[in-house]
């Protein structure tokens, strides 16, 4: 072939390159890059495209001179034969370029399939042939064949060296095409799940507008559609929020991810916290963002994807708090001092200012604690609180709080009720510039006890609302509180030692169910420096009851660590959820947060409060069965799981049964069955003697205390607990 | 006091596999030491067994130490096997809901002093 300026060639290569970089479909790249071939470098060509899985498919043929569109038809229909050891299934089988610099019958007869074929490639008139497969990122993703003949021009090997940069470069086109092609297909169907997405999801394009927005991205930023999340900018949409980091530190526009990865900037995911400003409304937002780049590494567009974390993080914030809360109240005998630090453990997590008040001896409020997140409000607070608390104490909606041990909500303080206050003019404009917002107050009431004071919590500047959840967690802390500061008075007049009173409080009074008997022991073992790690715990929780044993694995102080942390999240996490597997998994996420191993078993029930005969769902967590004790037979109820804290997923399962009138279901930890006696342990035989005698929940509980401490030997190594529930019918 | 329970185990090595053997009772008082017996087992071995047939009693604590075990075997890359004890002990890892871990429990190599056929 004679030899074409070298620039036409060059000018070939960079047009292909063009195609390379212009993000076009499958098929129009083909059609474009064999017009570059032929006719400037071949009279015939064909193009073909070879799928992961070996499959050849022709994409395209050019024709060059008379006959032109049948010839290219029947070039496109054509299928290489596999197996002839020349030309194209040459080169694809060896990965080398193939060159037949003088077309013969012996070639055409090789590569013809049939007499069809051969008349097919006759009718090309071909003098010489290229063969050279097409090599992109590793492998061989297709073919190009070229053949001169009508122009008169032959190949030679330089034109072979030429060919085979020209597949690189066609190689390179056509992977990118289908790369693009793949991704095209894949945006539209992007854009279909995105919207459906529970997930909030924004995409910014590198300029700055919002492109795109579903409607989990407009529900979560409390605004009607999509459209209206599109429709502003990204600092007008920002101004209407109030945001914040977990430290409570006010986050810019500039500082969420977005901006930070449209700025090229490492993008770690932030957790905030998004006030609405007009309703004050809040929620606890993950936002997440990636930055996408396009070919050439310029950015694009940043994707942000935003997490609702509300429902997990305030619960986890309640479980803290009460955690905190219940260290604080029994690290302290000086309840004034254990209120004051309740109190500043709810400012500013839970309330912008949270106040104490204790009923005096002569009636009356007498205010004990107050914190105020603003400083300069701390003293003003105080100075109206006191007032308001000597007034107030026996009369208006606070002392019907205190009355009716019921909760007093205020979603907005407003005009209206500081009238029904009755307050005159002087207090009323101190109390107006505290500016306070929402409200609840709660009564402080043990158990069967007469409240003894009560607990407000206020919003303020932060401009936050209360919800049912809040009211739930302070009537909560209330509880708590007021059964500290009743023993801590109850310690004072009768001066016990501190650290036996603190044990007494460790297992709480069980609660009266109605239609249900419960009785419960617990018994520590060995020394007060060993106080070991089992609890039980009864509560309501929503459409029943909820009780539960559990056991730490361990003993001392990190033991009685894990026990508190264990109640009070299964207490918390139960109330909330009402569903004992989610409870669990709740725990089971906390212990897996601390350091180390900490494995707690649990058997918990969920007594249903509708039906006859009851219903009951038993769940164990590396715990030892339950047992329903029908009409003196005893059965064991539960189906074994993992230990809570142990691994990621637990597969805790729930088994449901009914309780007649006179079943009794008995909970126990591994204390009882694993007492020590003169030869063996108690074990779990023992144990199903002794409750197929039991007559009635106090009856089968004192006959299991009593045949452990008769069976055992010395002072055991294990806490023991017990529960028996007895179902006692309707009416 | 009277009730301590006794536990006593042997440590055998061969290459970089070690054995350790426990005999007694692994429950809160005797826990420090069987750890113990791990801890200095686990030094330079690739695989590290407990043998549990003739333990008469574990309470949680010696699971607790198995999982533990398990979970450190898993972290850093080496291989943690128990030879199953007693029905008694095996009722203990059917509670916990490891009964049917398989990648967990060894079948009992035979017996070195040749005994029981089978």
């Amino acid at each position: 072939m004679s030899a074409r300026p070298e620039h036409d060639r060059l000018t070939m290569l960079a047009s292909i390159d063009e195609i390379t970089d212009a993000n076009v479909l499958l098929g129009e790249t083909v059609a474009r890059l064999l017009e570059y071939v032929v006719p400037a470098f071949a009279d015939v060509a064909t193009l073909d495209t070879i799928s992961p899985t070996g499959e050849l498919t022709r994409v395209g043929s050019r024709v060059q001179g008379p006959g032109r569109e049948h010839l290219e038809r029947g070039l496109l229909q054509r299928r290489p034969v596999a197996e002839a050891p020349v030309g194209l299934p040459r080169a694809l089988a060896s990965g080398q370029g193939q060159l037949i610099e003088r077309m013969a019958e012996e070639h055409l007869r090789a590569i013809a399939a049939d007499q069809a074929d051969y008349e097919l490639l006759r009718a090309l008139e071909l003098r010489s042939m290229v063969d050279v497969p097409l090599l992109a990122r590793g492998r061989i993703v297709g073919a190009l064949a070229c053949g001169v003949g009508p122009s008169g021009r032959d190949y030679g090997p330089a034109d072979l060296r030429f060919a085979e940069v020209l597949s690189a470069r066609l190689a390179l086109a056509l992977d990118n095409a289908g790369l693009s092609a793949a991704v095209s297909g894949l945006e539209q169907r992007f854009e279909a799940t995105l919207t459906n997405l529970a997930e909030a999801v924004l995409v910014r394009d590198a300029r700055g507008p919002l492109v795109f927005a579903n409607d989990a991205a407009a529900r979560l930023l409390g605004l009607p559609s999509s459209e209206d999340v599109l429709a502003m900018t990204s600092e007008q949409l920002m101004a209407l929020y109030d945001v914040f980091d977990e430290h409570g530190h006010e986050i810019s526009l500039d500082g969420l991810p977005s901006a930070r990865a449209a700025r090229g900037e490492s993008a770690a995911p932030l957790l905030v916290r998004n006030v609405i400003r007009t309703t004050g409304e809040e929620r606890w937002l993950l936002h997440k963002a990636t930055p996408v780049f396009d070919s050439r590494g310029v950015l694009s567009m940043v994707i942000s994807v935003i997490e609702d974390l509300t429902d997990v993080k305030r619960a986890e914030l309640a479980q803290r708090l009460l955690a905190e809360a219940g260290q604080a109240l029994s690290s302290s005998l000086e309840y004034e001092q254990a209120l004051k630090r309740v109190a500043k453990l709810l400012v500013p997590g839970l309330a912008d200012c949270c106040c104490v008040a204790l009923r005096g001896d002569h009636g009356g409020l007498q205010l004990v604690a107050l914190v105020h997140a603003d400083e300069e409000k701390q003293e003003p607070s105080v100075s109206v609180a006191e007032e308001l608390a000597a007034r107030l104490g026996e009369r208006g909606e606070t002392a019907a709080v205190i009355a009716h041990r019921r909760a007093l909500v205020v979603p907005h303080v407003d005009e209206a009720l500081l009238a029904r206050a009755g307050l005159d003019g002087e207090l009323l404009e101190r109390l107006r510039e505290l500016r306070l917002g929402s409200l609840i107050v709660v009564p402080l009431a043990a158990p069967g006890q007469p409240p003894i004071g009560v607990l407000t919590v206020a919003m303020a500047e932060s401009g936050r609302r209360f919800d049912e959840v809040d009211v739930a967690l302070v009537q909560e802390l209330g509880h708590r509180a007021a059964i500290a500061v009743e023993s801590a008075r109850l310690y004072r007049e009768r001066s016990l030692i501190a650290s036996t009173l603190q044990r007494s409080l460790l297992p709480p009074a069980l609660p009266e169910i109605p239609h249900f008997r419960l009785a419960g022991a617990y018994q520590a073992a060995g020394e007060q420096n060993d106080v070991g790690g089992d609890f039980y715990d009864a509560f309501e929780v929503p459409g029943g009851w909820m009780v539960l044993v559990g056991d730490v694995a361990g003993r001392g102080a990190e033991a009685a660590a894990l026990t508190s942390l264990s109640r009070y999240t299964l207490r918390t996490a139960g109330r909330l959820l009402g569903d004992p597997i989610a409870a669990f998994e709740q725990l089971n996420d906390a212990l897996r947060e601390r350091d180390g191993l900490s494995l707690v078993s649990v058997c918990c029930v969920l007594l249903r409060a509708e039906g006859e005969p009851a219903r009951a769902e038993v769940v164990l967590a590396g715990h030892p069965p339950a047992y329903r004790v029908r009409s003196g037979t005893p059965t064991p109820v539960g189906v074994f799981a993992p230990f809570l804290g142990a691994y990621e997923r637990g597969g805790w399962e729930a088994v449901t049964i009914d309780l007649a009138a006179g079943d009794q279901l008995v909970l126990y930890t591994d204390g009882v069955i694993d007492a020590v006696g003169e030869e063996e342990r108690f074990g779990e035989e023992r144990l199903v003697t002794t409750l197929s005698e039991g007559q009635g929940a106090s009856d089968t509980v004192a006959r299991i205390e009593r045949a452990v401490g008769e069976f055992a030997l010395g002072p055991q190594v294990d806490d023991m607990a017990i529960i028996v529930v007895e179902r006692t019918g309707r009416g | 006091v009277s009730t301590s329970s006794q536990l006593s185990l042997e440590v055998r090595r061969e290459g970089a596999s070690a054995v350790v053997s426990a005999r007694g009772d692994i429950d809160l008082s005797t826990l420090a030491k069987a750890a113990a017996a791990l801890d200095g087992a686990r030094a330079g071995a690739r695989s590290l067994v407990l043998d549990l047939r003739e333990v008469g009693f574990m309470d949680t604590s010696g699971l607790r130490l198995i999982i533990e075990e398990q979970r450190r075997a898993a972290a850093t890359g080496y291989r943690f096997a128990v030879i199953p004890g007693s029905p008694r002990v095996q009722r203990l890892f059917e509670i916990a809901g490891l009964a049917g871990d398989d990648g967990l429990f060894l079948d009992a190599p035979p017996h070195s002093d040749g005994g029981g056929g089978g």
